[in-house]
């Protein structure tokens, strides 16, 4: 399937899908107007390549240095989803960045980390 | 009691929740599953409502911290601009001195000619007495030692009398040109009488410059204002022709004309016949600061104290126009009493 790449805008983040190396990203900030004008199309091509990603692996990498409570919410639908892909035989792995003096970015990453079962929880700390 | 709990209510729910579903254990199986998804959905659904609680207070106190550290700025922005503006004025008052001490120069200069031809005068006068002194003494004058003597005394009386008046009526002028300058007092003021006084004042870099000045004003036009304001505005616009208008050797004439406008105003138009301004400068000479002569000593504030004075005292509005080839002229609308 095409890979979905989008440039970042001043409230929304990079997102770069590339699905046949398996490898995805979201970068940058994100609190846009919208949520769903942003993230509807996020989310349709991720659930389209998840349905078919069984076996697979996956690194997902998330690198975000500034959220709206609607891009949280967001956030943790697509935590769902992902955990619900790894329970269904997807090798996925998180990689959740943060800057090495923002412990709020680093807490949230530890919560979102709290309701995934079983998905690889990576939090790295990146100059 | 335990410490405050903001999701007490969510966990009650959770733990009557498990009750039943201990308590549903005989039920058919699709009614368990049920139970045991709706309990998982809401026990996702309050943790989920605690991060968002989370990032929400993070976001405001980020915005809080913003608004402080805005407010700071502000304040920091705000100091900045009135030490500026402090800064500003004691440069406009130093150089409103600076143009007084020029205007001073200029008056020692002008009285310096008439007393110098009195105090020469008073000195023949004195050595001619001397003189008859010691002829008197020896009762030795001829008619014709006295009456050479008598021409001297009427010759050199005669120059010192109209010289130390020519003096005296100098420093009558400045005197009032300068109280006028520094009193920043208002009076009333005969304008036609009051712009000769200044252009007398003037008179020494207007006559080494070789400039012609004609001024046309009606007699009689009275105001109730700021003579000094006045003053330093003519004294202004006459230096920056002499600085600006003209490269050194050139003369020009400078006029000055006053017409009434309306029975409570008048119309003062300066004018010179040099080099004019360049358009791209024209809307940038009354700005604090803008000169094209900063490495030779300009300091941008001449035509800037020009526009504070006509615009605050004189409660006027000052333009510039310079049309090509047809030197500067700058136009004055005043009210006569402000």
């Amino acid at each position: 399937m095409d890979n979905l790449t989008i440039a970042a805008t001043e409230r929304s983040p990079a997102v770069d899908f590339d699905f046949a190396a398996g490898r995805l990203s979201l970068k940058g900030e994100s609190y846009p107007e919208d949520a769903s004008a942003v993230f509807g199309p996020i989310f349709s091509a991720l659930e389209a390549f998840l349905g078919s990603a069984k076996g697979r692996d996956v690194a997902f990498d998330f690198d975000l240095t500034y959220f709206n409570s609607s891009s949280a919410k967001a956030l943790m639908n697509m935590f769902q989803m992902l955990d619900q892909a790894a329970e269904a035989g997807c090798r996925i792995t998180v990689n959740w960045a943060y800057a090495p003096d923002d412990d709020t970015m680093k807490e949230f990453g530890e919560d979102f980390a709290e309701d995934l079962n079983h998905v690889a929880f990576n939090l790295v700390s990146v100059e | 009691m335990s410490s405050f709990n903001l999701f007490d209510a969510e966990e009650k729910s959770l733990e009557q929740a498990e009750d039943l579903r201990r308590r549903l254990e005989q039920a058919p199986e699709p009614v368990r599953d049920g139970i045991a998804t709706l309990i998982e959905a809401y026990s996702r659904s309050v943790r989920e409502q605690r991060r968002l609680v989370r990032v929400s207070d993070r976001l405001q106190a980020q915005l809080a911290s913003v608004n402080q550290e805005l407010g700071k700025r502000k304040a920091e922005a705000e100091d900045a601009l009135e030490t500026l503006k402090a800064a500003q004025e004691s440069l406009v008052q130093a150089e409103k001195l600076a143009s007084l001490g020029a205007l001073v120069g200029g008056v020692a200069h002008e009285i310096n000619t008439p007393v110098g031809i009195a105090l020469s005068c008073a000195s023949h006068l004195a050595d001619s007495t001397a003189s008859m002194r010691k002829l008197f003494e020896a009762d030795d004058i001829s008619v014709e030692d006295f009456e050479r003597f008598m021409d001297t005394v009427k010759d050199t009386t005669g120059l010192i009398l109209t010289n130390v008046e020519r003096a005296a009526e100098l420093i009558r002028s400045f005197k009032q040109v300068a109280v006028d300058r520094t009193s920043s007092e208002r009076r009333r003021f005969d304008l036609a009488t009051y712009i000769r006084e200044t252009l007398a004042s003037l008179g020494p870099h207007l006559r080494q410059a070789g400039h012609t000045v004609l001024l046309a004003c009606p007699e009689g036009i009275v105001m109730d204002s700021y003579p000094g304001a006045l003053s330093q505005v003519l004294g202004n616009f006459i230096m920056n022709s002499l600085v600006h208008g003209y490269d050194s050797g050139q003369t020009g004439t400078l006029s000055i004309t006053v017409e009434r406008d309306g029975a409570e105003s008048v119309r003062l138009t300066y004018g010179d016949d040099g080099k004019g301004i360049p358009d791209e400068h024209l809307g940038r000479i009354f700005d604090p600061f803008f000169t094209t002569r900063r490495g030779s000593g300009g300091s941008g504030l001449g035509l800037h104290i020009v526009y504070n004075l006509v615009t605050g005292p004189l409660a006027g509005s000052v333009a510039a126009e310079s049309p090509a080839g047809r030197g500067t002229v700058f136009t004055i609308l005043m009210p006569l009493s402000p």
